[in-house]
């Protein structure tokens, strides 16, 4: 649990603060307030009701208790007149109000820029007091001098004339000078830190992470053999805890307009983000169950009336309660020794999950040691221990690799989860190094394999690419860049709610530069390896565009075939392809064609007779008959299919029909036909409601034949794709 | 249906898997035609001399069918499966039947089992068919053979219409035709013509004819008589293509024996199978700036989780599954809303930050998919620790970039032989979250018959962000002294699992088998099994045998480092800790506990003193909870569940 917090803020919203410096398009205040928001809406983020802030104005009267309307307060004010001392008092007051005697982390935070006057009655009661009640000052400096705006957290010597920073300003009035000096004489002597704004504002795109403690996630023994049965049996009793888990960003959640702030019916406060108006989305579940005789086909059903239960084939199967134990396989929990395996033969890929550390139970001596020792020979011996896990009662098991992890002052066995036999996913692939021919032939040249030289310029290349990593010191180190590197989804979302909640009307920002830093390799990466990759470009010899004719690689899809494709020796249409043969070769297309009743396609076997007669077809009219025919028996299966009945047969026709066309480059013909076919369907011409069947098209990609597809197409890229965006 | 392609739209953001097929779904379909002849009903011995009982080959074919179709229930479970049966007396093709007396479509084809995802009832029918000395009279009726012979074209045709009204639009179609007649139209050339063009018309359709080939005692099935004009060939003629290129079908159409073929696709693994297909594709490999190949991802490890459970409503006639359905509402008038209707928006501070659909995905999106390579480093800068979940799997594809496969196997080479990897940024889809990823070089490895396991390619390890690192707990340290480390040592060296490596082949996740198990026991109304088959228990017999007595030496020599340590101070500590230490409770124990720890053997044993009495309830509940902590069991509940599962425990030992 963390501690309670208390905050305020006391911001200067003097005159002078309007003023602009540095050639910044923003006033010092908007600069300054950079900071402010951001550890704001930090605190607010957390969502914790034990961190409170509060915002004190300086050289203004205004009371700012809400977050939202804040923004809108903190402007310049018109007066320059406002003592910054008795704001430090208000600041104080309204801490001792708030957090009265109880335990709190208490902190005032002042935005000045030192001018106006400032009264040094009393300033050692004010000390004491903060003292006294333990609170945190931090002053932060606001200058109003040609380039030196920056910020002091007082407290440590900070000086208004740090020479460090080249903000000696020469003029600084006898008022300013006093005010620097009464203002640092009270954070020294309350204690604290320095930094400056420039340095503050620079930091604010460092992600700050989220330390979670990790609760364990197993507690329990670690064993060798079986301590029920045997008396050879090793138990240490240990507990597991996260070594990596991915962090979350935070979740959207649904809302709808609040009903009522229609437009007019009542205007919205000035200033106010949409999330006033808007309210949450509860989600209700119903059961349905078919029933032929109900009306609609359906019936609800109660879900009391439901029994838990597997689908098995067709068939639901209810799994009674008295089942429910029977199907769960009984474990206990433990982990389970089961053997060693060598480190150099375990393949790193195998790594399936997060990992997690395994130490010993906690306070125990004895179970310590005997973990270090099994660290410690596995350590030496060069290997890893696979152990069954169970982490409580009834759990699946799983299993799971352990390896030493040997540091100066830490020991620990690090764990992750191995696949099971069902998680090995075999395809197969062919080799990179050779080509084995369907004759058995091993080929070792081929426009597939690298040659000698594309070996050199890669291996060149590759060792001209090395990432430096260094530790503090400066000193080439063997790590990844791990603690560099910031989930960049989890940050965005995270600071552009915090940007939102302050800048309503703002438009989404960029991710910053940080966040994205290993997006692309350095610049002096590339400046040096620039030669080598040249060279290597040259002898790849890499070209854009594709190889192969549309209809090579649909056959090899259809066919389940390894979609490893060697390129045909012509590039050619399907006109001219040779037709498929049995493996006897024989010409089943002569056949064919004494096939008396082959003239007209008919509607059982529509999709072999429409390829049929394409193939035989010796004109474009033979084609277009073709194409007709198929058409009719597709708008007539639409017309006739009961619901979605037939949905899945004239998706199968229409796929066919655009998959021939496009071999045939005979685009026209079925754009024509796709057309018309989408404003008959939209127009409730083919039987009532299709609109269903337009999306199984639209999933399906059925729509225009475009340029990129067949070259002959009049149809452009974005005409196809409004095609089937449009309802 | 419909609703489903609906819902799959909506979880896009965390499902890994993509459809990225075509407009084809990509299921399969298999229909069994099943040649029934008095030649494939008279028993023959079996050729495995382990099996006696002679059997006849259609009854081996069907036994066959049924253990495909109770394996394929589980395995793809979208899938579709039929028996044809041809060559029969009776003939049934849908509504009609020899009754009617009107026209047949398709004389003596008897479609037993219709081309579906199959229903318990309809594996149940099988597995009588299968073994019809059990069976009815009007079963065993349905297998006498017809007199006449019947139409190869016929019965053909009868196929495409099942497969044409049953599964279209399916990705894959296949025929498996199991006959012992390798020229059913020796005399007929009309009838054989006919065959031929049914099968060019399947071909056509997209379905693949597989043969099962059946040799009689006295004649070699000779394919080249009648199958080699029905059978087309699915890999392209060029003998020079990759042998990849044909299918990966564990069948053939040419040599060996149908029968063993047929169980050769049978597994002993009940696991889904999951189609073959890329979980990214033709995504750019950015070797350096401007330097691009195209490779495709894919997923060949992933944990398989069971299947989801439903709600199975009970009040009809047959149980059928409650589809659930969702309807939204607004929370202050608690009106149905329409989805187009609703923001997202987070919460802040006790109030919502709303953002429009599109500025959501744009806050999303970092740019298009990509494998980008920042920089190379030694493979040993790759810690163990450094993951986060399983890795995918790349291979270069041709279809964006020409030369991408050479380059990519040089680079593979490189990294292979350097012991390198590559750090990359690494965007997997359209506004899939970017990672920081390891890029390791995986070599191909082959098994004993030759058969590839392990690919060769690249595989993509996604790194733990700063985020991501949780702190290590405090723990004390207490290092063990070289006389423990090297009787550990020895235990450890007694202790290797064959050739020192782990093969998960050899593993199946026992809890996902027996929920299979006893899935389809409940739905063929089959006695349960008594106990799990589980590979995952350790052998505790062989750890006893070959280790035993290198763990009492280090059991020893802990005992001994321990007092040495810790001395008079280990027995404070060992009170002080709530578990006690572990040592051994040297002397007072006739047997050498190695496990022993102090208090926890007393609390083993007043526990079982206790139970001995039959008042396991009248000890406290702090000890029943460390006597069952020790032992693996839940120690949530009541006393009362605790008592109960204290004694459970001694009743399963006993």
């Amino acid at each position: 649990m963390a501690e309670k917090e208390a905050t305020v803020y006391i911001v200067d919203m003097g005159r002078s603060m309007g003023e602009h410096h540095h050639g910044r398009p923003m006033t010092d205040l908007e600069w300054a307030m950079q900071y402010v928001w951001d550890r704001i809406t930090a605190t607010v983020a957390t969502g914790r009701k034990t961190a409170t802030v509060g915002v004190v104005g300086l050289r203004t009267d205004v009371l700012m208790p809400d977050i939202r309307r804040l923004r809108e307060t903190i402007k310049p004010s018109n007066t320059n007149r406002g003592d910054a001392i008795s704001s430090i008092v208000i600041a104080v007051q309204m801490i001792i109000e708030y957090t009265k005697k109880n335990k709190y982390k208490r902190k005032i935070v002042l935005v000045t820029n030192g001018t106006g006057a400032m009264s040094d009655d009393n300033i050692e009661g004010i000390i004491e007091k903060i003292k006294e009640i333990d609170i945190e000052l931090v002053v932060m400096y606001v200058s109003c001098r040609r380039d030196s705006t920056f910020m002091l957290i007082l407290c440590s010597g900070a000086d208004f004339d740090d020479a460090e920073y080249g903000v000696k300003e020469e003029d600084k009035d006898s008022r300013k000078a006093e005010n620097e000096t009464l203002l640092r004489t009270l954070t020294e002597d309350c204690e604290g830190v320095y930094g400056t704004l420039e340095q503050a504002v620079s930091e604010l795109d460092i992600p700050r992470i989220k330390v979670t403690r990790s609760m364990p996630s197993f507690k329990g023994n670690l064993t060798l053999g079986n301590p029920e049965e045997y008396d050879t049996a090793i138990t240490i009793p240990v507990e597991r805890y996260f070594r990596t888990y991915v962090a979350k960003p935070i979740s959207a959640s649904s809302f709808v307009p609040r009903s009522g702030t229609e437009p007019g019916s009542q205007a919205p406060v000035k200033g106010n983000v949409e999330g006033d108006a808007l309210t949450s989305v509860r989600t209700s579940r119903t059961y349905q169950v078919t029933d032929e005789s109900a009306p609609g086909g359906k019936i609800d059903v109660e879900r009391e009336d439901l029994a838990k239960g597997y689908e098995y084939g067709r068939t639901a199967v209810p799994i009674e309660q008295t089942d429910e134990n029977i199907a769960n396989l009984q474990t206990f929990a433990g982990m389970g020794l089961i053997g060693f395996v060598q480190k150099d033969q375990y393949d790193r890929y195998m790594h399936m999950s997060n990992t997690n550390i395994i130490i010993p139970q906690r306070a125990n001596d004895n179970a310590s040691l005997a973990l270090s020792s099994l660290i410690h020979a596995l350590y030496e011996l060069e290997s890893y221990a696979v152990a069954r896990l169970v982490t409580k009662e009834s759990k699946p098991p799983m299993l799971v690799l352990l390896a030493p992890s040997v540091e100066a002052d830490y020991e620990c066995l690090l764990e992750v989860q191995l696949p099971f036999a069902e998680d090995v996913r075999s395809y197969r692939f062919p080799p990179l190094d050779r080509i084995v021919t369907v004759s058995g032939k091993v080929v070792t040249e081929h426009r597939n394999l690298p040659s000698a030289d594309l070996k050199d310029a890669m291996s060149n290349y590759v060792d001209s690419m090395e990432f430096i990593t260094t530790n503090d010191e400066g000193e080439r180190t063997d790590d990844l860049p791990i603690d560099e590197s910031f989930s960049p989804l989890l940050h965005r979302i995270e600071s552009a709610v915090r940007y939102r909640a302050v800048h309503p009307h703002d438009p989404v920002l960029d991710p910053s530069e940080r966040l994205t830093q290993f997006a692309h390799p350095s610049e002096d990466m590339v400046k040096n390896s620039k030669s080598r990759l040249g060279k290597l470009i040259s002898t790849a010899d890499v070209k854009k565009g594709n190889p192969f004719p549309n209809y090579i690689q649909k056959k090899f899809l259809l066919t389940n075939a390894f979609r490893f494709i060697v390129p045909p020796k012509t590039k050619g249409r399907k006109r001219q392809r040779e037709t498929e043969k049995p493996l006897s070769g024989l010409d089943v297309d002569a056949l064919l064609s004494l096939e008396p009743k082959r003239t007209k396609i008919s509607t059982e076997n529509a999709i072999p007779e429409f390829k049929q007669t394409l193939a035989r077809a010796e004109n474009i009219d033979a084609i277009h008959d073709a194409v007709q025919q198929m058409a009719k028996i597709i708008e007539t299966q639409i017309t006739h299919s009961l619901g979605h009945s037939n949905y899945d047969r004239v998706i199968e026709g229409l796929g066919t029909m655009r998959e021939e066309l496009v071999d045939y480059e005979e685009p026209a013909l079925y754009n024509d036909f796709v057309r018309q076919l989408k404003g008959k369907m939209l127009r409730e011409e083919l039987g009532g409601d299709r609109r269903e069947l337009w999306w199984f098209v639209r999933k399906g990609k059925l729509g225009l034949i475009g340029k990129s597809e067949v070259d002959s197409s009049a149809v452009e890229e974005e005409e196809a794709q409004e095609f089937l965006a449009a309802n | 249906m419909a609703e489903d392609h609906y819902t799959r739209e909506e979880e896009n953001y965390e499902d890994e898997e993509l459809d990225e097929t075509s407009f084809k779904s990509v299921k399969d379909a298999v229909l069994f035609a099943i040649d029934i002849s008095s030649s494939m009903l008279t028993p023959r011995p079996s050729p495995d001399p382990k099996k006696h009982g002679d059997e006849s080959p259609a009854s081996a074919a069907l036994k066959c069918a049924y253990h495909l179709m109770q394996q394929r229930i589980i395995s793809n479970p979208h899938d579709m499966i039929g028996v044809l049966l041809y060559g029969t007396e009776s003939s049934k093709f849908y509504d009609e039947n020899e009754d009617d007396r009107g026209d047949l479509s398709y004389p003596h084809c008897y479609l037993y089992t219709d081309l579906d995802v199959p229903s318990a009832q309809e594996v149940k029918q099988l597995r009588s068919l299968a073994s019809p000395a059990d069976a009815d009279e009007d079963v065993r009726q349905v297998l006498e053979p017809s007199k006449e012979p019947v139409s190869m074209a016929n019965m053909l045709f009868c196929a495409n219409q099942i497969f044409t009204s049953k599964a279209p639009n399916f990705s894959s179609r296949r025929l498996f035709v199991v006959t012992d007649n390798d020229n059913p139209h020796a005399d007929n050339k009309g009838m054989r013509s006919a065959a031929t063009v049914r099968a060019r018309d399947l071909y056509d359709l997209g379905v693949n004819i597989e043969l099962f080939p059946i040799s009689q005692p006295d004649n070699e099935f000779d394919t080249s008589k009648f199958y080699d004009d029905i059978i087309y060939k699915t890999s392209p003629s060029d003998g020079d293509a990759p042998t990849y290129l044909q299918p990966d079908t564990n069948t053939s159409t040419a040599k060996g024996d149908g029968l063993s073929l047929l169980n050769s696709l049978l597994s002993s693994i009940n696991s889904r199978s999951v189609p073959r297909r890329s979980l990214f594709s033709n995504v750019p490999l950015e070797i350096g700036p401007d330097f691009k190949i195209s490779v495709n991802g894919y997923l060949l490890l992933k944990k398989q989780e069971p299947a989801r459970s439903c709600f199975v409503w009970q009040g009809g006639e047959t149980a059928q599954i409650a589809k659930g359905v969702t309807t939204l509402m607004s929370d202050d008038t608690g009106q149905e809303i329409d989805k187009s209707a609703i923001r997202k928006a987070y919460k802040f501070g006790g109030e919502q930050v709303a953002f429009t659909i599109e500025e959501q995905q744009a806050l999303r999106s970092f740019g298009d998919p990509v494998i980008r390579i920042i920089g190379f480093k030694p493979l040993s800068a790759l810690p163990f620790w450094a993951n986060v979940k399983h890795p995918s799997f790349i291979y270069p594809s041709e279809e964006d970039y020409i030369g991408s496969t050479r380059v990519f196997s040089a680079l593979q080479q490189k990294l292979l032989e350097s012991q390198k990897l590559a750090l990359v940024w690494f965007i997997a889809r359209r506004n899939a979250s970017p990672v920081l990823a390891a890029m390791i070089a995986g070599a191909e490895k082959i098994d004993e018959n030759g058969v590839q396991k392990i690919p060769p390619g690249m595989w993509i390890i996604p790194l733990p962000f700063a985020d991501d690192v949780r702190q290590n707990p405090e723990s004390t340290v207490h290092r063990a002294g070289d006389a423990v480390n090297d009787a550990m040592r020895d235990v450890v060296r007694q202790l290797q699992l064959p050739k020192a490596v782990y093969d998960p082949s050899k593993y199946p996740n026992p809890s996902l088998q027996w929920h299979y198990r006893i899935l389809q026991a409940i739905a063929l109304d089959e006695n349960f099994p008594e106990s799990p088959d589980d590979k995952t228990v350790p052998k505790y017999r062989q750890i006893h045998k070959r280790a035993g007595d290198y763990i009492l030496k280090w059991a020893e020599e802990l005992k001994l480092q321990a007092s040495e340590i810790f001395g008079g101070s280990a027995a404070a500590t060992s009170t002080l800790a709530k578990r006690g230490a572990k040592t051994e409770a040297a002397g007072e124990h006739p047997s050498k506990r190695v496990k022993v720890e102090d208090s926890a053997s007393s609390v083993e044993d007043e526990v079982k003193k206790f139970y001995a009495k039959g008042t396991v309830s009248k000890l406290t509940v702090a000890v029943l909870k460390e006597f069952l902590h020790a032992h693996g069991r839940a120690t949530a509940g009541k006393k009362a569940d605790l008592v109960d599962r204290v004694e459970q425990y001694f009743e399963q030992k006993s």
